[in-house]
């Protein structure tokens, strides 16, 4: 890679390898300096700027673990991330540099990455000798959704990242010209290829802005004018372009690879998608964040799409087998986990042992086709993707139930052709303070991150229960499908 | 029809399962509230679009510009003044 070519490119400003390490170098070296201790937790509640993927690189220089957090989380999640991983630094969004703050001090770092050097110059001052990190050590910890309301954090190591990354490399030939688009968050898994394939094969990461990444018009002009060869993200966005960004009727000479991964394409979409951009490689990738990914399936040249996709074949580096019984597929070997933050007992009850390898129990059910390629059939629990982001309902049912006038929650989703995953919460208030559904909205605004807020809020007087007092959600889900239906007499029992 | 009343019509109807539309007021936040998420940002940009017949560009929406029915009139009326500038402009140089 050269050092001037481009690494980061962010709209008109652009950063190159030698600038980048430099910038990356001086800012660890102040971490360092500071005292910050390898695996020490660095909390960056960013968006996918340039400062952040500095950041990123100075934590790692650093032999500390990175912690990303979206900002659009509310104050009181991201308070739980940073006391749950006992966070020393707390990197955040503050005018044109991040505020560096240490978290048991309170004292501010100051951010200026900027080496005072002038480039060229062999040696920067300021910079410490940086020790490497061994591959067992963890490099980040990504949060996410919990089914008893708090996030969990899947620690990954620098060993499970760079197996998935270097794969992605070999796999689809990722070059020093290549520009590889950047729209998911660096809290989402599939931000490491990006980030990580920038490194290592001295691509540009092209950064989309936060704005325009579900605004599907805008971002169809970015592919055009940002000249991007290569893209993961969930299909949602991708959908979101061919539906209301008229995708197909554009060209894309440059793009040639186009990756998905976090919840079901349906197979229409996918057919369009490739018929569209007919020499792009398409390409279903699946794993959840705590194997990353595990099996892929290349979408064929002519796809129909009758049938949906299947989630392919195991990587090279995956082991992968069906737990008979359950149906569920356990997923193991070089990109696994290492578990759960500060949680050994969700960590035990995560993983299986099997002829002496361990295996990540996914909670997914899978079929195997003739040709050995796996198949998505479903859950074997509550869990649910919305625009590939992963939600325990339970996780919003603790978030309803913490507000004072809310005695009860439930909350179910359902698939929606038009808007895809829709999520209803059943609440039932104290009877003498009448919660407006403005205001339980605002509630779960505040307590939760927006792709988790329910679309629909319904008050009812009683949950419908079974036999062991437990929540009939088969009985909430006809109630809700009666009322989508403007079937209004159907569901008496539900007052808006 | 006023700018406000029909954005708050759309909403109430889009958003809150037909709540009358008075519930919403001027400054009551609808993304950062809850009320309006990413994907309803585009249902709600694609109504303004077509019935106040305008084509937003990538900067001019966002979390903050369409969060209070206040602001949604604001951005409204600055674009429609800035169509009519331009109609101003093109005719003047036609007439030229």
């Amino acid at each position: 890679m050269a050092p001037d070519s481009p690494a980061i490119v962010e709209e008109d400003r652009v950063t190159s390898f030698s600038e980048l390490f430099a910038q990356a170098s001086v800012l660890a070296s102040r971490l360092v300096q500071h005292g910050v201790q390898k695996q020490d937790r660095i909390v960056l509640v960013l968006p996918k700027n340039t400062e952040a993927i500095i950041a990123v690189f100075a934590c790692l220089l650093a032999r500390a673990i990175y912690v990303p957090i979206h900002p659009s989380w509310p104050k009181e999640r991201i308070e739980a991330v940073l006391s749950g991983c006992a966070a020393r630094l707390v990197i955040e969004a503050d005018g044109p540099a991040p505020r560096i703050t240490d978290r048991q001090t309170g004292v501010s770092i100051p951010w200026q990455a900027q080496p005072t050097t002038l480039p060229g110059q062999t040696s920067l001052p300021g910079i410490v000798p940086l020790l490497g990190a061994d591959a067992a050590d963890p490099a980040l910890i990504l949060f996410t959704s919990g089914s008893t309301g708090q996030p969990k954090g899947v620690v990954l190591s620098h060993n499970a990242v760079s197996t998935f990354v270097r794969w992605t490399a070999f796999e689809f030939q990722i070059r020093s010209h290549d520009r590889i688009a950047s729209p998911s968050p660096l809290g989402f898994d599939l931000s490491t290829f990006d980030i990580f394939n920038m490194a290592l094969c001295g691509a540009a990461c092209v950064l989309i802005p936060a704005e325009i990444v579900w605004m599907p018009r805008f971002l169809v002009q970015f592919l055009r004018r940002g000249r991007i060869t290569c893209w993961y993200s969930v299909p949602s966005i991708l959908a979101g372009m061919l539906q209301d960004g008229r995708l197909a009727e554009h060209e894309f000479p440059d793009l040639r690879l186009i990756l998905f991964a976090g919840e079901v394409f349906p197979g229409p979409g996918v057919a369009r998608l490739q018929a569209a951009i007919p020499q792009a490689v398409c390409a279903n990738l699946y794993g959840p964040t705590e194997t990353n990914v595990v099996t892929w399936c290349r979408v064929p040249q002519k796809f129909e799409g009758s049938q949906q996709l299947p989630i392919g074949h195991p990587c090279p580096y995956a082991t992968v087998m069906v737990d008979a019984e359950s149906g569920e597929l356990l997923a193991g070997g070089g990109s696994l986990m290492s578990g759960y933050w500060n949680r050994p007992e969700d960590s035990e009850r995560a993983f299986v042992w099997l002829n002496g390898k361990q295996y990540y129990r996914t909670g997914d059910r899978v079929s195997v086709a003739p040709d050995g390629s796996y198949l998505f059939t479903g859950r074997i629990d509550r869990q649910v993707k919305r625009r590939g982001f992963r939600i325990e309902l339970g996780e919003i049912e603790a978030a309803l139930t913490r507000h004072e006038d809310i005695l009860e929650a439930a909350v179910i989703a359902a698939e929606d052709g038009r808007r895809g995953t829709f999520i209803t919460a059943f609440v039932r208030g104290r009877i003498e303070r009448a919660l407006t559904l403005v205001q339980a909205k605002a509630h779960c605004a505040q307590a939760l991150p927006p792709y988790m807020v329910p679309d629909q809020i319904l008050f009812v007087d009683a949950l419908p229960k079974g036999n062991r007092g437990k929540v009939d959600y088969l009985a909430l889900g006809r109630m809700a499908e009666g009322l989508n239906r403007g079937d209004q007499d159907r569901s008496p029992e539900v007052h808006c | 029809m006023e700018i406000k009343t029909e954005v708050r019509k759309f909403i109430a109807e889009n958003f809150l399962l037909n709540a009358p539309a008075e519930t919403i007021d001027d400054a009551m936040p609808l993304i950062t509230g809850g009320i309006i998420d990413s994907i309803g940002m585009i249902t709600l940009m694609s109504f303004l679009e077509a019935r106040f017949q305008l084509e937003f560009m990538p900067r001019e929406i966002d979390a903050t510009s369409l969060d209070t029915v206040e602001r949604i009139e604001k951005l409204i009326v600055g674009k429609l003044a800035g169509r009519q500038a331009d109609v101003t402009t093109r005719d003047g140089q036609q007439i030229r």
